[in-house]
């Protein structure tokens, strides 16, 4: 019996003996179509791939028979045998001699086999104690000071609930101490605005701010601290309480008291119904329903109790990969003129200690070209920069033109388009060769505004006198004269000369550059597969573990459930379905002779 | 010109219906239940929804994008997400007091965003280069559905703490005729099963006619579908969360970068990570989990508006007050 054991039903043995024996189906119906199954005892007998046939017999304690109690008797016959004489083992064996491994998965089909027996025979578990509350397993070490005994102490108070809810209010707080402080300032800014004159809210001076930390609180070490306890407490969580629980809740049982039934949150007693019946309606309503002689157990859901480890291990993957993020891989940012280029490894800066140098830093970034789409109305409708990688050998090995929300990604560099600015204006001053003056930042910001100044005269440096020339964006060029006077506005490759001073200007171009975030980054992946996973598990939390019991006394039906987060959706689901269990009336009860009649139970 | 004058009707037409279901919802917890109002109610939620949907699609078609980039268009859209979680609900598991939350909720924020708004700040702009992307439909509509959901379920939470804050006081039991009017609303719960009468646990607690146990059965459905929907609410605002970051790495190469909204929205995540785990203790299911519910009513309400006001930080651009 070391093996395996492969099963394979074989239909049709009905045995002629009487009640005492009565086999009733230890099947699942996990298909509706089960309706169609008749009541009458079916046997099932596996034919083991090791050629014996065993005989898997329930001696029902509810039709009064021998067995007084719940047994499972195994029978051994020869090969090709019918089986016909049952020698039991022994009493009360349990079916510990059927095999641990999952027994019932393989069907080798047969033609004879309904479908309906197919898809039973893969869901029969082994049940190998009759347990009403199956209980946590409680490790219980033998010296509570050893280095075990301690680091299981740990895991237990690290996994506690309320530890876990004040970590996370906690983390909530200084999030938020954070968005009112403005993070990231110079010390100055905070001297003064949270100066020791007047403190904001009474107290707060910048001595508060800049010893707690509060300008930089995201990378402040306590909260640093906070985040690493709060993946401690997810670990323990799962590993103390999740994993134990999901155990629990796999390991079933059929309850085999009226009382233990009726201890369920919803619970019904119906005077005249079979535990079949209800099968039926419950696995047509999307349950899972496992049944033994007059036992029924039902369940749906799982995935409910299942997906909450899902959704720590996920945020376990988020936090590693946002660490490996922040001390792992390059970023920086650069401002590049149009037509100039910059290095790789110039550019980009390690952000800390896992930072790997990588064969794509040998290259450079050429920016062929950056413009501007404007609207109609003047607003800026998208940034575009052409940009190519040139390698050591100054060949292109790769270009792709860049707007704000699609960056260019080489190798694992990605390159975004952040910023602008303007570098220089082009033009002709009469009639000479189109020279570049160079233009200078008056605004930064949102209201950018450049200015560039054309000197006319020789008088030196401090009386010197000349045309400025401003831009606001790529589009036009204002002119003001020596005396500071407005001249004009021209548009670039317009090709109409102004004459400013006696001096006729053409405006040719306006050069802008364009501002680059590049970065390389090893820790998108993981984070990018703990979101794809937070944002499954948690939909799949929302579902709710709802269990049935059921059990036969005599001609009722004592049916009881739970759910363990839709209660009241539960409820009335449940109501619905036993509205539905039809009524059986016996021959006697009705006064004739015909078939047994149904009557729908309602209420 | 014909969508500014299809968008101004419908706007109005869909304020005053909701303001009229307010007042019936409202109504009928107070007066007898009339059937033909009853059915108005129900009906007027569908049409106000429709309506609201007419003028987003409007707006979306002349805009040429979602219609939710700025304050105006999102609380147009958080309006319209009341009225069809509300339609959900309905038709899911109907209860008598789910329009008394959901329909002042829509009328509400209709109205703050048709008459808080200046006008204009709800003319519909072309969308500035860091919003023309894909993942504007996905994150935004994301947020505003989870605010809705965890706002209502928040409102039931409160709901709760208010009816159940005087437990220990002795009503007295009063006499009612075949059609009571202040108990209708209690009772009407009690027929929709007998057979709980039988063997639930609820009949040994409680005598059936006395008030406590409606009230109590009252608070039992209040803290129970406040649950149920901050539950929903609560992966909504995962994917919207999720859907910003991926988002924001996509256009500024980083995933976080701690900007007061992403904040918010994280402790807004956090406040009913709070909530969800406080209702597996037993203990402090009821009153103390509606708390925290409680307080997130507020935290969302932060988030949503109190940030932008700031003035700082990478979503204030459009949305300065």
């Amino acid at each position: 019996m070391a093996t395996p054991l492969q099963f394979r039903p074989l239909l049709g043995h009905h045995f002629s003996s009487p009640s005492p024996l009565s086999r009733k189906n230890t099947h699942l119906f996990s298909s509706s179509r089960y309706a169609t199954l008749t009541h009458k005892l079916v046997d099932m007998a596996f034919l083991c791939s090791s050629g014996q046939c065993c005989l898997v017999v329930k001696a029902s304690a509810k039709s009064g028979s021998a067995g007084q109690s719940q047994s499972v008797k195994t029978v051994r016959h020869q090969p090709n045998h019918g089986a016909q004489t049952l020698n039991p083992v022994k009493k009360n064996s349990t079916l510990t001699t059927l095999p641990k491994a999952p027994p019932l998965v393989e069907t080798t089909t047969t033609t004879a086999l309904s479908p309906d027996l197919l898809e039973t025979v893969k869901n029969v578990e082994v049940i190998s104690r009759s347990e009403k509350n199956a209980v946590v397993p409680r490790v219980s070490v033998a010296g509570n000071y050893t280095v075990k005994g301690l680091f299981r102490q740990l895991v237990r108070q690290l996994a506690s609930l309320p530890l876990a809810i004040a970590e996370l209010f906690a983390i909530a707080g200084l999030s938020a101490i954070g968005t009112i402080i403005p993070q990231g300032e110079s010390p100055e800014y905070y001297f003064q605005n949270y100066s020791d004159g007047k403190p904001v809210l009474g107290f707060l001076t910048w001595q508060w701010v800049l010893g707690l930390s509060f300008d930089h609180i995201y990378t402040a070490p306590y909260f640093l601290g906070l985040l690493l306890l709060l993946a401690f407490s997810l670990v323990a969580c799962t590993s103390s309480r999740q994993l134990p629980m999901v155990k629990v809740a796999r390991r079933w049982s059929f309850l085999k008291s009226e009382k233990a039934i009726l201890q369920m949150d919803v619970t019904d007693t119906l005077p005249c119904a079979r535990v079949e019946d209800i099968g039926t309606l419950l696995s047509a309503q999307g349950y899972e329903v496992f049944a033994r002689g007059p036992s029924l157990y039902a369940f749906k859901g799982l995935a409910g109790r299942l997906a909450p480890i899902g959704v720590h291990a996920a945020l376990l993957l988020i936090m590693a990969g946002g660490t490996l993020s922040a001390i792992g891989g390059y970023h920086g940012t650069v401002m590049v003129p149009q037509g100039l280029d910059f290095q790789l490894s110039d550019a980009l800066r390690p952000m800390g200690i896992l930072s790997m140098p990588a064969d794509v830093l040998n290259n450079s970034v050429h920016v062929d070209k950056f413009y501007i789409d404007y609207r109609p109305t003047g607003e800026v409708g998208q940034f575009h920069s052409d940009l190519s990688i040139v390698n050591l050998d100054n060949q292109t090995v790769f270009s792709n033109s860049i707007s704000v929300n699609s960056p260019l990604k080489y190798k694992g560099v990605t390159i975004y388009q952040s910023d602008w600015a303007i570098s220089a204006v082009q033009v002709r001053v009469d009639g000479s060769e189109p020279y570049n003056l160079v233009m200078a930042p008056l605004q930064k910001g949102d209201n950018k505004l450049y200015g560039t100044f054309l000197p006319l005269g020789e008088d030196g440096v401090t009386k010197a006198k000349g045309i400025s020339i401003l831009a606001r964006d790529l589009q036009s060029v204002v002119l003001y004269d020596q005396e500071g006077q407005f001249v004009g506005v021209r548009r670039p490759g317009s090709r109409k000369p102004i004459q400013v001073n006696n001096v006729s200007i053409v405006v040719d171009d306006i050069i802008g550059s364009t501002g680059l975030e590049l970065k390389m980054d090893p820790g998108v992946a993981p984070v990018y597969a703990g979101f794809g996973g937070l944002m499954l598990t948690t939909v799949i939390s929302y579902l709710s573990h709802s269990q049935v019991w059921a059990l036969q006394e005599g001609t009722s039906l004592v049916v009881g459930g739970k759910s363990n987060r839709a209660r009241f959706e539960f409820e009335k689901e449940l109501n619905e379905i036993l509205d539905c269990v039809p009524e059986i009336r016996t021959k006697k009860q009705r006064g004739d002779f015909s078939s047994t009649e149904t009557a729908t139970q309602k209420q | 010109m014909i969508f500014i004058i299809l968008e101004r009707i419908l706007a109005h037409t869909s304020f005053f219906l909701l303001f009229l279901i307010t007042l019936i919802f409202w109504g009928k917890t107070i007066y007898t239940r009339n059937e033909k109002l009853d059915h108005f109610g129900k009906k007027g939620m569908v049409i106000a929804y429709s309506c609201v949907t007419g003028f987003s699609l409007n707006r979306w078609i002349y805009s040429g994008h979602l219609p939710l980039s700025n304050l105006y268009e999102s609380s147009m859209f958080l309006s319209w997400s009341f009225s069809l979680i509300h339609i959900i609900l309905e038709v899911r598991s109907p209860n008598f007091w789910l329009g008394t939350i959901t329909a002042p909720s829509a009328m509400l924020t209709h109205a703050f965003a048709t008459l808080g708004i200046p006008k204009e700040m709800q003319q519909s702009a072309v969308l500035v280069p860091a919003l023309q992307s894909n993942w504007l439909m996905m994150h935004v509509s994301m947020m505003m559905l989870s605010y809705a959901t965890l706002l209502l379920g928040s409102l039931l939470a409160i709901a709760f703490l208010c009816i159940s804050f005087e437990r220990n006081t002795d009503f007295p039991v009063y006499y009612y005729d075949t059609k009571p009017s202040i108990f209708s609303f209690l009772r009407r719960d009690l027929h929709s099963s007998n057979r709980e009468k039988k063997g639930s646990f609820l009949q040994k607690k409680f005598c059936l006619l006395s008030i406590d146990y409606r009230r109590w059965r009252l608070t039992q459905q209040l803290d129970h579908w406040s649950y149920r929907i901050i539950g929903l609410g609560f992966p909504l605002l995962t994917i919207g969360i999720l859907s910003g970051a991926v988002w924001a790495n996509e256009a500024w190469g980083s995933y976080w970068s701690w900007d007061p909204k992403e904040t918010w929205a994280l402790i807004t995540w956090l406040i009913f990570a709070i909530y969800l785990h406080t209702r597996m203790n037993r203990g402090w299911q009821g009153r103390k989990s509606a708390i925290v519910a409680s307080l997130g009513f507020l935290i969302i309400w932060i988030c949503y508006l109190g940030v932008n006001s700031l003035g700082r930080g990478l979503h204030s651009y459009g949305w300065l007050i």
